[in-house]
């Protein structure tokens, strides 16, 4: 009886979350037949949906979007591993903090879309400018955050543990990498929201693969509805990458450690 | 000009005195101090805020070095934060993301102690310090008092040479600082430490001693010493206290010293 | 120390002085093409040039004016949403899922579609960044609205205030912290989407004008103009929103949630 009623609330909550959507589309629908709207402004669902299928089909699609995602992978994994123990080392020593912030901050103002034109002239129009372009974008949020979190460590929590006995490392390990977690959490997440926009605008003026190029390379033929399919799977995935991945890192950072930030 | 430490002294300090540098000059922290505490012994420093207790307590903790003057630990000069001199701080020190079973435990990790032992000791301590049913906690999920009870268990458990502790009541609600006090006072009868307690309450201060120590406001020196002798091997608890003349008036005499300090 | 104060005074700009050392030692050694590694000189030469000439000014006002508008437009649709919704709990958890997807496209996924509509140029570029703007406000502010202590409306009630005067004395700076902190994220995407529109889609603007720089392989045009569009963030940053945050929220002594940094 019990999971009858879990899965009818399952069924529930997954409904609401589609009627909306539901709604947009017959809105869109309505407006593209009602007022005649011209096929080179705005297509009709249906149009969409066998865009789509044909996409997935001839596995257009599947290419496209790995390409993509490898992108942001690589960019990832690399703006991480690097940006994470340059922050730490920043974080840790008050002069290298104090004059890397201004510095940091002055960049982070400057897009790594803002770059794009000089990574073009070095790299030519290849993934290795992408690549640049993506990492640049994810790595200076994160070095900057870790720098934060590592600051903000009420310094008695130091001076506890080397009352106890700790070593340099341990103290690393206990006490600088969780203390400085939420905020690297929330750097990668801003990060990734940067670097996912600026990947997709990298990728529309390489147009070397990846979904930017698919949605801008669809604006030369017009095809209205490969555009609008590409904008879709762009949504979604984005969607999920942060979903899957990202936030539950944070809620069960933040949820377990109660709220550590400032 | 080395001080030799007393045989047996457990803390000596010599000719102790402390600077701040500031923009305008020097700002004397403390003014000269001598002090020694033996083992097993619980010595309290009351004195008006802003005296230079919380220096002195750093220097011998190995925070700061001093100025001038040395410290000894078991008759070796203090050199950095250790092992074997234990702290216990005001603001809450104790690691938010590990539970109070694992802060409790944490010195003995440092330590190396083989898992049945620790866990062993700390469950020992999660009894003595009434923890029970919060073992698997996060900190954010404890009272104030509670989470003490933690930075305090944790302390013990590590099994330091001397404990310091500064002021690590002042920022609870006064009823579970009563209830915090006789703890601790039971605590260190179960279990023969040495302590060095400072605060700016008279009434903690005689309470938990066996020595009270006074200090001069700043630059503070150490103007007067008291002794407050126990009757019987349990802890001390506020009802008996208050009761006991004798006690009452070494209160007495310990809140005259202190406010003498505050005049001017 | 005095010395101790000087050092910590000027530690700020070590960064950028290694940057320019290392910059002219490779220069000097590896005499790269200007193409790809102008000289410091020469960029401070073309700053120079850039500066005196008429292209710069047009370019910035015509960046600044995109926007002003789109974050214009933006904020107040974000705020008028966001208190509709905020107010309104059925209507915030309906929209929600939309909210929430339109937000990952935001921006320049949407220039492929858009430029049928509007072609390139302004409109374009004020398109984007009010899509950008939007959904982060809106977002901010019914976060903002929702988590006002719903104690201060009742006490505001109590004294006779109808809904009108309860949203305008107790909602709306109650929500503040979080408007202000959606504003602010906003303008760091919306800036963002500026620049890209601009290198895709216009013919003036520091995007094109960067973009212009590439394709003259003057790669000192598009050090300069990333600099410039730097200083302005960091401007914008400092001299419009850090007062206003001060002399509302911080004012009032309340908490700023740092959601975007």
């Amino acid at each position: 009886m019990r999971r009858r009623l879990r899965s009818f609330g399952g069924l529930l909550r997954n409904v609401r979350v589609l009627l909306p959507f539901i709604v947009l589309i017959a809105i869109w629908w309505g407006i593209k037949s009602g007022f005649g709207v011209s096929d080179r402004l705005l297509v009709a669902p249906p149009a969409v949906w066998s865009s789509f299928v044909t996409l997935v089909s001839h596995g257009i699609l599947a290419e496209y979007a790995s390409t993509s995602l490898q992108l942001i992978g690589i960019a990832a994994l690399v703006s991480f591993a690097a940006g994470v123990p340059i922050g730490f080392a920043v974080g840790a020593n008050r002069y290298a903090a104090r004059s890397l912030e201004g510095f940091l901050r002055f960049f982070q103002g400057i897009s790594g879309i803002a770059w794009l034109p000089l990574a073009i002239l070095w790299f030519g129009f290849t993934h290795t400018t992408t690549l640049a372009i993506v990492i640049y974008t994810l790595i200076v949020p994160i070095i900057f955050n870790t720098m934060v979190g590592v600051r903000a460590i009420p310094e008695n929590y130091v001076l506890a543990l080397r009352s106890l006995g700790a070593s340099r490392l341990r103290i690393v390990r206990d006490v600088y990498l969780p203390g400085a977690l939420p905020s690297i959490v929330v750097g990668t997440r801003l990060g990734m929201g940067y670097g996912w926009r600026a990947l997709i605008a990298s990728e529309m003026l390489v147009r070397q693969g990846g979904l930017g190029d698919l949605i801008f390379g669809a604006r030369t033929f017009n095809q209205i509805d490969r555009i609008m399919v590409g904008m879709i799977v762009i949504g979604c995935l984005y969607i999920v990458v942060d979903r899957l991945l990202v936030q539950p890192v944070e809620t069960m950072t933040l949820a377990r450690w109660g709220v550590l930030r400032r | 000009m080395a001080a030799m430490g007393a045989s047996g002294e457990k803390i000596t300090v010599s000719g102790f005195r402390h600077y701040f540098r500031t923009d305008g000059g020097r700002v004397q922290a403390t003014g000269l101090v001598d002090l020694a505490i033996q083992p097993g012994e619980f010595v309290t420093l009351v004195g008006p805020s802003g005296c230079g207790k919380t220096t002195l307590l750093k220097a011998i903790a190995g925070f700061i070095t001093p100025s001038e003057g040395t410290i000894l630990c078991d008759g070796r000069p203090v050199r950095g934060p250790g092992r074997d001199r234990g702290v216990v701080f005001q603001e809450l020190a104790i690691l938010p993301w590990r539970t109070v079973r694992r802060n409790i435990g944490h010195g003995l990790e440092i330590a190396r102690v083989p898992k049945a032992e620790r866990e062993r000791q700390v469950a020992r301590l999660i009894d003595l310090m009434g923890l029970a049913g919060f073992e698997d906690r996060y900190p954010h999920e404890l009272s104030g008092g509670m989470k003490q009870r933690v930075a305090v268990a944790r302390t013990w458990a590590a099994e330091p040479e001397i404990i310091l502790m500064d002021e690590p009541f002042a920022a609870v609600d006064a009823m579970t600082r009563l209830t915090l006090q006789e703890e601790l006072a039971r605590l260190c009868a179960t279990t023969r430490k040495t302590v060095f307690f400072i605060t700016h309450s008279v009434e903690e201060a005689v309470f938990l001693a066996d020595r009270v120590l006074v200090m001069t406001r700043r630059p503070g020196t150490i103007k007067a010493e008291l002794v407050v002798p126990r009757h019987g091997t349990g802890g001390r608890d506020w009802d008996s206290f208050t009761a006991d003349a004798e006690m009452r008036g070494i209160a007495e005499q310990v809140m005259h010293l202190v406010h003498a300090e505050r005049v001017g | 120390m005095k010395a101790e104060r000087i050092i910590w005074r000027l530690l700020p700009l070590v960064p950028a002085m290694i940057v320019l050392a290392t910059w002219s030692v490779y220069w000097a050694i590896a005499q790269p093409p200007p193409s790809v590694m102008p000289s410091v000189a020469a960029v401070i030469r073309t700053f120079g040039e850039l500066v005196m000439g008429d292209r710069l000014g047009n370019d910035i006002v015509a960046s600044m004016a995109r926007l002003l508008g789109g974050v214009a437009f933006g904020v107040v649709t974000g705020m008028i949403a966001g208190f509709v919704a905020g107010l309104n709990k059925p209507i915030a958890e309906f929209v929600n899922p939309l909210v929430v997807f339109f937000n990952a496209i935001s921006g320049i996924v949407w220039l492929p579609l858009v430029i049928g509509w509007l072609g390139i140029g302004s409109p374009l570029a004020i398109f984007l960044i009010w899509n950008t703007v939007f959904f982060i406000v809106y977002q901010n502010t019914v976060l903002g609205v929702q988590l006002v202590p719903e104690v201060l409306e009742h006490g505001i009630r109590t004294l006779g205030a109808n809904r009108w005067e309860t949203v305008w004395s107790v909602t709306l700076p109650g929500a503040l912290p979080y408007i202000l902190s959606g504003i602010r994220s906003g303008l760091g995407f919306g800036w963002r989407a500026l620049i890209a529109a601009e290198l895709v889609g216009a013919t003036t603007g520091l995007g094109q004008l960067i973009f212009s720089g590439s394709e003259y392989h003057r790669a000192d045009i598009i050090i300069c103009g990333c600099l410039i569009i730097g200083a302005i963030a960091t401007a914008m940053d400092r001299c419009l929103l850090l007062p206003i945050e001060r002399r509302t929220v911080q004012r009032w002594g309340l908490v700023a949630p740092d959601r975007s940094r």
